[in-house]
C-alpha cells in the first residue's frame, strides 16, 4: 500500500485530476450562483477548499498543478480569459501565502485559509489596479479584506472537517502522515 | 482548532482593514469634477454639477454614464459581470466606479486638486 516510487506515483497523479476535476466543479457552481453584492471581487471561494485539503495530503508541487489547471479551464469554459487572468494573479498568490504559512507549522487550517482568502483578494486587487492603471482601486481594499478574512474563515472550518474525516489510508498512500500533518 | 497564531493574525489582518478604512475616509470630500478614464488614458472630464449622460464608445464596449444631481452611476455598461452597474451613485472624492471587462475607471475629484497641479 505504501509502495516507495511507481505505484505512489500513479496513485497521486490520479487523485490529484480527481481534485482538479472537482475543483473546476466548485468554481463552476461560483460561475453559476454568483451571490454580488455590488462590489467586484467578493467570493466565497468555495474552489479554495479542495486547494486546501490537496495542500494536506498532496503537497504544494500537485496543488499548484490543481490550481493551474483548475483556473484555466474555468477560464476556457466560464469565467472567460480575462477572468482567468484574475483568477491566476489571486490563485497563485493565496497559494503561495498558504504554503508558507503552513510549512512554520503555527497555523491551523483556520488561520492559513483566512490568510489565503486575503492574499487572493489582494492578488486580483494588484491584478486588477495594473490593469486600468490607477491607485485608486485600493479603496476597495478594506472591503476586499473583510471579505477574505470571513470567507478564509469559513473555508478553514469546513476544511478542518474534511481532513479530519478522510481516512488515514489516503494520507499514507501520499506518504503524509495524518497525525503529525493534522491541523488541531 | 484554532490557535493562537491564527488569533494573533486575524487581529492584525483586523487592525488594518480598520486603519485603512479610517485613513481612506479621512481624505473624503463631496467632489466636483467627474473623470473617466479608458484603459488608463484620460477620456474627458465633466462637473459633478451639471447634469448629463455620456456614453463611452471606445474597443468594442459600450457604457453608459450618468451625472444627476450631483452624483455619478454607471447606468448601462455592455460587460459581464455588470458589478459596475449595480454599484449605483458615487458622490465622494475617495470613491470611484470600476469597469474592469471595459476597463473604465470613473473617479471623482475635488475642485482644487487642479489648482495645486498647476500652482506646484
Amino acid at each position: 500500500m505504501t509502495g516507495k516510487s511507481g505505484q505512489t506515483t500513479a496513485y497521486k497523479i490520479a487523485l490529484a485530476s480527481m481534485m482538479a476535476a472537482l475543483a473546476l466543479i466548485f468554481s463552476y457552481i461560483e460561475a453559476l450562483i454568483p451571490f454580488s453584492i455590488g462590489i467586484p471581487g467578493i467570493k466565497l471561494g468555495i474552489a479554495n477548499l479542495v486547494i486546501l485539503v490537496s495542500l494536506y495530503i498532496l503537497g504544494f508541487g500537485y496543488t499548484l498543478a490543481i490550481n493551474v489547471i483548475r483556473i484555466l479551464v474555468a477560464g476556457l469554459l466560464f469565467n472567460g480569459l480575462f477572468g482567468a487572468l484574475y483568477s491566476l494573479a489571486g490563485g497563485l498568490l493565496s497559494l503561495a501565502v498558504m504554503y508558507l504559512l503552513k510549512k512554520t507549522g503555527l497555523f491551523s487550517t483556520v488561520g492559513i485559509s483566512m490568510a489565503g482568502g486575503v492574499a487572493h483578494n489582494l492578488g486580483q486587487l494588484l491584478t486588477a489596479a495594473f490593469l486600468v492603471s490607477t491607485i485608486k482601486l485600493f479603496f476597495y481594499f478594506p472591503v476586499l479584506l473583510f471579505s477574505g478574512i470571513i470567507s478564509g474563515i469559513l473555508i478553514g472550518i469546513i476544511t478542518h472537517l474534511i481532513l479530519k474525516k478522510l481516512p488515514a489510508s489516503l494520507y499514507a498512500a501520499t506518504g503524509r502522515a495524518k497525525n503529525s500533518k493534522k491541523p488541531d | 482548532m484554532i490557535r493562537k497564531a491564527d488569533i494573533i493574525l486575524a487581529v492584525i489582518l483586523i487592525v488594518l482593514g480598520l486603519a485603512a478604512s479610517y485613513a481612506l475616509s479621512a481624505g473624503e470630500e463631496s467632489g466636483q469634477m467627474v473623470r473617466i478614464t479608458v484603459a488608463g488614458e484620460e477620456y474627458a472630464t465633466y462637473s459633478l454639477a451639471e447634469d448629463r449622460t455620456v456614453t463611452v464608445d471606445k474597443d468594442n464596449h459600450t457604457n453608459k454614464i450618468t451625472i444627476k444631481d450631483g452624483a455619478v452611476s454607471m447606468t448601462f455598461s455592455d460587460c459581464k459581470g455588470q458589478d459596475c452597474v449595480h454599484q449605483g451613485k458615487i458622490t465622494k472624492t475617495s470613491q470611484s466606479i470600476v469597469c474592469l471587462p471595459n476597463k473604465i475607471v470613473i473617479e471623482i475629484e475635488g475642485e482644487n486638486q487642479e489648482y495645486d497641479a498647476i500652482s506646484r
